[in-house]
């Protein structure tokens, strides 16, 4: 309990920026919608002419940007990967920082298990990840209602911030799995996020090229597509598949982090 | 009792060399010594026996337990001190002491007054604003405000000014008899020859002797080094109980062993200049050690 304690201390401040972060997002980018609304028709023209390759860069999909919904659909990818660049580090530094800033040599002759101190501090992550998806939804139904002109929102917001929840659970327990392998306690954080991003553009990828679908399992912001959320909820293989990959994760941080020799 | 026993331990990283076939014991309410030149193995061994990092073969029993299976049950009763003591930054110190005796279910808070007190510690400050002995400090107070059985000390005085660890040494006597069992390493021969009852030597991963203080003490050996006005014959000093002797132009050097009567009154026979006695350095008595093992 002491290092839970302790953990969320330490991480405090970090997640109140992580949160203005994503006030800032939010808000700048429902910001732009007015814009987007303004000639309504000629709007969705222009992007049913947009070639396909196009639409995947700029991330548009298909999504009908004219309804606010639509429009945070679009906005969601960004918080997405906020909020999965945030989980990826956390999960990583969480564990890698007793040995990059040398305390491993306080903590770990504590009478602790490793097994205790790694569930302790995975445990204050999940919470932090908790926080900011939380803030998240709280904030997107606070500022996109500003722009529903009616429209019901709230049940969309919540299922996209569900998927969000297990895109960032995926990434938190990626980056603890690198970290408790990890050779270089330093680099587990970069490691992380190099293959959040790889992912990303491997979705990008998948969507400005149809011969490359069968890529589409191998990347989490594929699994949760925000029109096919909106339209049908969260897809089951995608969930199973997300699960699976959590499940071998935290296998991976605890077996690595209890068998390895620290760095110390 | 033995409170630390240690069998046949060894521990390789990659091709490197760590430690090989490390084994001796340490007894209940000892003061032991573990000396040997930087690289030698010393944090090797010490940090196996607190399963910071696993052997390769081999294993260490810490009062009965084994001491990777049982690691956190040892953890219990022991105080380390790291040879570089490295904390939590941004937290004050006392936060950092609070933390660390969170982990002990006894209530510590009078023990770290009284352990700061003496050690003069300040502390409000934070652990980043500190110097390094005043880290080391605050490693000292970590160390010992949950009264450990077990006390081990990697390179326990460096970065410490000598009023410090003098201090320190009074603690760790007071606390020795108390009951407290010691473990130190070192490559401060002096701080040993005055703290420990036993000492083992280890030299490239290997234990090459394992000595009472008395002993190794006894037997220990004088570098003298003399100047002569007149040209001497290096053989004048041939005599039992001298090594290493060397003539270099009106300078010569060797090592004694024995009363040190006999040599003096060998000395006086000539002409001297000048004259130097010394303690021999601990890498000399390694090379002592090692010619007789060769």
């Amino acid at each position: 309990m002491n290092i839970f304690k302790r953990e969320m201390r330490a991480h405090a401040k970090s997640i109140i920026l992580w949160s203005m972060g994503m006030l800032f997002m939010i808000a700048s980018g429902m910001g732009k919608f007015t814009s987007y609304t303004g000639s309504e028709q000629s709007m969705n023209d222009i992007l049913g002419k947009m070639p396909k390759s196009l639409k995947a860069v700029l991330g548009f999909g298909d999504l009908d940007v004219t309804t606010a919904t639509g429009f945070y659909g679009l906005l969601f990818v960004y918080l997405l990967i906020m909020a999965a660049i945030h989980a990826a580090m956390l999960g990583a530094n969480i564990l890698a920082k007793e040995e990059r800033d040398r305390t491993a040599e306080f903590l770990m002759v504590k009478p602790v298990s490793r097994f205790s101190v790694v569930t302790a501090k995975l445990a204050a992550a999940l919470v932090n990840v908790l926080v900011l998806n939380g803030v998240t939804l709280v904030l997107s139904i606070a500022i996109v209602n500003q722009y529903a002109k009616g429209e019901q929102i709230n049940g969309d917001i919540a299922v996209l911030m569900a998927a969000m929840f297990i895109v960032q659970l995926l990434f938190l327990f990626t980056g603890s799995g690198i970290a408790a392998m990890g050779k270089n306690p330093r680099s587990s954080a970069s490691i992380a996020t190099a293959i959040l991003l790889l992912t990303y553009i491997i979705s990008v990828m998948v969507d400005m090229n149809n011969k490359l679908a069968f890529l589409k399992y191998i990347t989490p912001f594929k699994y949760f597509d925000v029109r096919q959320t909106y339209e049908g909820g969260l897809k089951p293989l995608s969930v199973a598949l997300s699960l699976a990959v959590i499940a071998v994760m935290a296998g991976v941080t605890y077996r690595f982090y209890g068998k390895r020799d620290l760095k110390v | 009792m033995n409170v630390i026993e240690i069998n046949n331990l060894t521990k390789t990283y990659g091709k490197a060399r760590g430690i090989c076939d490390v084994s001796f014991n340490v007894e209940e309410g000892e003061v032991f010594g573990f000396i040997g030149p930087n690289g030698a193995g010393k944090s090797t061994t010490i940090r196996t026996l607190l399963s910071l990092i696993y052997p390769t073969a081999g294993s260490a029993e810490i009062f009965g337990m084994d001491c990777i299976k049982n690691a956190p049950e040892i953890a219990r009763e022991i105080g380390y001190l790291p040879s570089e003591v490295f904390y939590y930054d941004k937290m004050k110190v006392i936060d950092v002491l609070n933390y660390s005796a969170s982990f002990y279910k006894k209530d510590c808070s009078k023990r770290i007054k009284e352990l700061a007190g003496i050690m003069d510690l300040d502390l409000k400050k934070r652990v980043d604003d500190l110097s390094f002995g005043n880290k080391k400090k605050v490693g000292i107070v970590q160390t010992l405000l949950h009264q450990p059985r077990l006390i081990i000390l990697d390179e326990p005085t460096s970065g410490l000014d000598p009023l410090m660890q003098q201090k320190f040494f009074d603690l760790l006597e007071e606390e020795n008899k108390k009951g407290a069992t010691i473990f130190m390493s070192s490559h401060v021969l002096s701080e040993v020859q005055r703290m420990c009852t036993r000492v083992a030597i280890i030299k490239e991963g290997r234990i090459i002797k394992l000595e009472t203080m008395s002993n190794l003490t006894e037997n220990n050996y004088k570098k003298f080094r003399l100047e002569f006005d007149s040209d001497i014959q290096k053989e004048h000093f041939q005599i039992n109980g001298v090594s290493n002797l060397e003539l270099k132009e009106k300078f010569i050097s060797f090592l004694f062993k024995g009363n040190v009567n006999t040599i003096l009154r060998k000395i006086s026979q000539a002409e001297l200049k000048n004259i130097w006695i010394e303690e021999p350095s601990l890498e000399e008595i390694f090379m002592h050690y090692y010619e007789k093992e060769a």
